[in-house]
């Protein structure tokens, strides 16, 4: 590293703000690291630049169908909050939650309310839940999206510093979402592959492990 | 003595929660001795008949509100009399014959609009408890002079004293009938046979001691009201005229330390009933801010059916404005932030969903201890939970997600099929139960899964069709 200290034009090139490092990555990393919640599976958390899910943001889940074990990556989350005594609230789940399986995953029922809405109510409905910081977690099932409705689903989440999961079947091809991930079945249990995480480049695809029903 | 009341001392924050409930002392002439009170009782015995005690509270407070146009002071005395203070009003009303004709006018369109007979019974003296023992007694007396109220309360039986069954059974068996037969034993001897109770009830009567009397007051209701020049169209514009209605209520409730949990708007149309919009507060408010936002969300999803010419704004149902528990270890941040979690913060949120989605579209679970898998969770409107949920023991795993209702499986060759073939991969689990309510569950239980990887919590009658469906999806 001694030579290009001595070379003036490689200074004044590294000078230049629109030069992005490699080796910055690890300084965003561990600007990050304790920013973020543990999804409780410690593979995906490594994957992720927050060390598990983001603070305030948006996430989106994209599975091909519901009821493949998409749940199940929440399920930590639910836990933790719920053992904090915070709030989630449930918009237009595809089913109704079943609360003695939450309460034997140590959910409390208690800390969780189900919003049930016509789709033209359910955003503006999110988008308050987000807002409101006594909301420690939204989970939506809002079905369509649109780009402009990520992005101002995203600004309220940043407001409330809340953490929003929305699950859909995925039509867009990007979106403004701090995190995106896919989720297939597998013989085996769960393939997350991270479409994208803001603050970091990498694609990556962990292979998790449901549990033996 | 009214001069000096700035020296008492203020507990608490004085703009807030002190209430002077009566400043005012009787007034002293010297050398003129005061008029001693005159107290009008009224009996019902006709309320006597309504079985329901509250119903029947309700009537009498009805029939006090009434009788406040007659006096400052009216009690409520349970169960069927009202008494109140009439010496005041007399001069106004120009005597006590007056005054009986206004009592009559005032409570029997009341009575007559219950069903009730018209008729009661009165009587006037100079103490309330002597007043209302003529009156149930059914004598319709009028007594100016304490001195005469032993011989006129003489001629009344003992039983119509507010005794105990011993009590009454006790005088009985001494052979005192009438209250003059009690007058002519000594008075210390009564009060050792018969306790100090019963001598003070005498006493009472009799206006040797005073009868405290609670003086009814009429619950708060606010009622307000703004009419416009021009009928106005489009909810927004009514905005303005809400938010004065609100800052109305709010300086209403702020005077008498309330806070409301139920409004009802009514916005008035020239030629057709009032669009009616009743808002049922999740926690007590007494801010304008969040009740605007709740009116104002409620608002936007009406179309109002014509143009508005006015507005009201009811309120009736109060709670006192309890200030909320502070932590004492307040300064500690972890802790505050802990306290402020959990469903009493959620409430505004809820209350703000609820407004313009319906009461119907928030719903919280609750777990209820039953084997039948359907009936184990139910959903509760608003946030209505009962303390912890039942810690059930489940040994089996129960899937997260249950269908509304179980969905019946294809069947191909034997094969069962739910967007593809099935494999079972635990099972059975066998739930029998509620073969005394007439639908009884007979099922084994099995948990499957599909080659599009859902887990699938599936079962097969045991009995009848022995059909297989699918109830739950795991995850």
């Amino acid at each position: 590293m001694p030579t290009h200290q001595t070379d003036p034009r490689l200074l004044s090139l590294l000078h230049t703000p629109g030069l992005w490092r490699g080796s910055a990555h690890a300084a965003t990393r561990s600007a990050f690291a304790d920013s973020g919640v543990s999804t409780g599976f410690p593979a995906l958390d490594a994957c992720l630049p927050w060390q598990g899910w983001p603070r305030g943001a948006l996430v989106e889940i994209i599975t091909p169908l519901w009821g493949i074990g998409e749940l199940q990556l929440v399920l930590p989350l639910l836990q933790q909050i719920s053992q904090e005594g915070s709030n989630s609230v449930w918009f237009a789940p595809p089913c109704s939650p079943y609360a003695p399986a939450l309460l034997a995953s140590g959910i409390n029922p208690a800390h969780l309310y189900v919003v049930s809405a016509p789709a033209a109510q359910l955003l503006w409905g999110i988008e308050k839940a987000l807002q409101d910081a006594a909301c420690a977690l939204v989970l939506a099932w809002p079905g369509r999206v649109s780009h402009r409705q990520i992005r101002r689903l995203q600004l309220a989440a940043s407001a409330g510093n809340t953490l929003g999961i929305l699950f859909h079947h995925g039509a867009l091809r990007q979106s403004t979402a701090a995190l995106r991930l896919r989720v297939e079945a597998t013989r085996q249990g769960l393939r997350v592959e991270v479409l994208k995480a803001r603050g970091s480049y990498r694609q990556s695809t962990v292979a998790l492990a449901r549990e033996a029903p | 003595m009214t001069g000096r009341l700035h020296q008492l001392p203020l507990l608490g924050r004085p703009q807030r929660t002190l209430r002077v409930a009566r400043a005012r002392m009787p007034q002293t002439t010297p050398g003129k001795t005061p008029r001693p009170p005159l107290w009008y009782a009224i009996a019902l015995p006709q309320l006597l008949g309504i079985p329901d005690a509250q119903v029947r509270e309700e009537k009498l407070a009805l029939l006090a509100r009434q009788l406040g146009q007659l006096s400052g002071t009216v009690s409520v005395e349970a169960p069927d009399s009202l008494v109140f203070e009439a010496r005041s009003s007399l001069r106004y009303f120009g005597g006590i014959h007056s005054l009986r004709t206004h009592c009559r006018q005032l409570l029997q369109p009341l009575l007559s609009e219950w069903g009730l007979p018209v008729d009661f019974h009165q009587a006037a003296s100079p103490t309330p408890a002597a007043s209302l023992l003529l009156a149930r007694a059914g004598c319709n007396l009028l007594v100016h002079r304490r001195e005469n109220l032993r011989s006129a309360l003489g001629r009344l039986s003992v039983q119509s004293l507010t005794l105990s069954q011993q009590r009454r059974q006790q005088l009985h068996n001494s052979g005192l009938r009438l209250l003059r037969d009690v007058w002519r034993l000594p008075a210390h001897a009564l009060g050792q046979r018969f306790g100090t109770q019963f001598l003070r009830q005498l006493d009472q009567c009799l206006g040797h001691v005073a009868t405290p009397v609670k003086a009814y007051e009429s619950p708060p209701r606010f009622n307000s009201s703004l009419e416009f020049d021009y009928a106005v169209e489009g909810s927004e514009r009514l905005l303005p005229a809400i938010e004065e209605l609100l800052e109305r209520l709010c300086a209403f409730l702020r005077a008498r330390n309330l806070s409301t949990l139920h409004l009802q708007l009514s916005l008035q149309h020239e030629a057709q009933a009032p669009t009616l919009i009743a808002l049922d507060m999740r926690h007590p408010g007494q801010s304008r801010a969040p009740l605007q936002l709740l009116l104002e969300t409620r608002l936007s999803t009406l179309t109002l059916p014509a143009p508005v010419c006015g507005v009201q704004l009811e309120a009736w149902r109060f709670k006192s404005a309890a200030a909320g528990t502070q932590s004492l270890a307040g300064f500690s941040a972890g802790e505050g932030a802990a306290a402020q979690t959990g469903p009493a913060r959620i409430a505004p949120l809820l209350g703000l969903l609820q407004a313009r989605l319906g009461d119907a579209a928030v719903h919280s679970l609750q777990c209820q201890a039953d084997h039948c898998p359907e009936l184990a969770t139910s959903p509760t409107p608003g946030d209505a939970q009962t303390g912890r949920p039942p810690m059930l023991a489940l040994q089996a795993r129960r899937p997260c997600w249950l269908l509304p209702a179980p969905v019946q499986l294809q069947q191909h060759a034997g094969q069962l099929l739910y967007r593809g073939p099935l494999q079972l991969l635990s099972g059975p689990e066998r739930i029998e139960t509620r073969w005394w309510s007439g639908q009884e569950v007979c099922r084994d239980y099995y948990v499957a899964t599909n080659p599009r990887g859902m887990r699938l919590w599936i079962f097969h009658e045991r009995e009848g069709e022995r059909r297989w469906f699918v109830h739950g999806i795991f995850d």
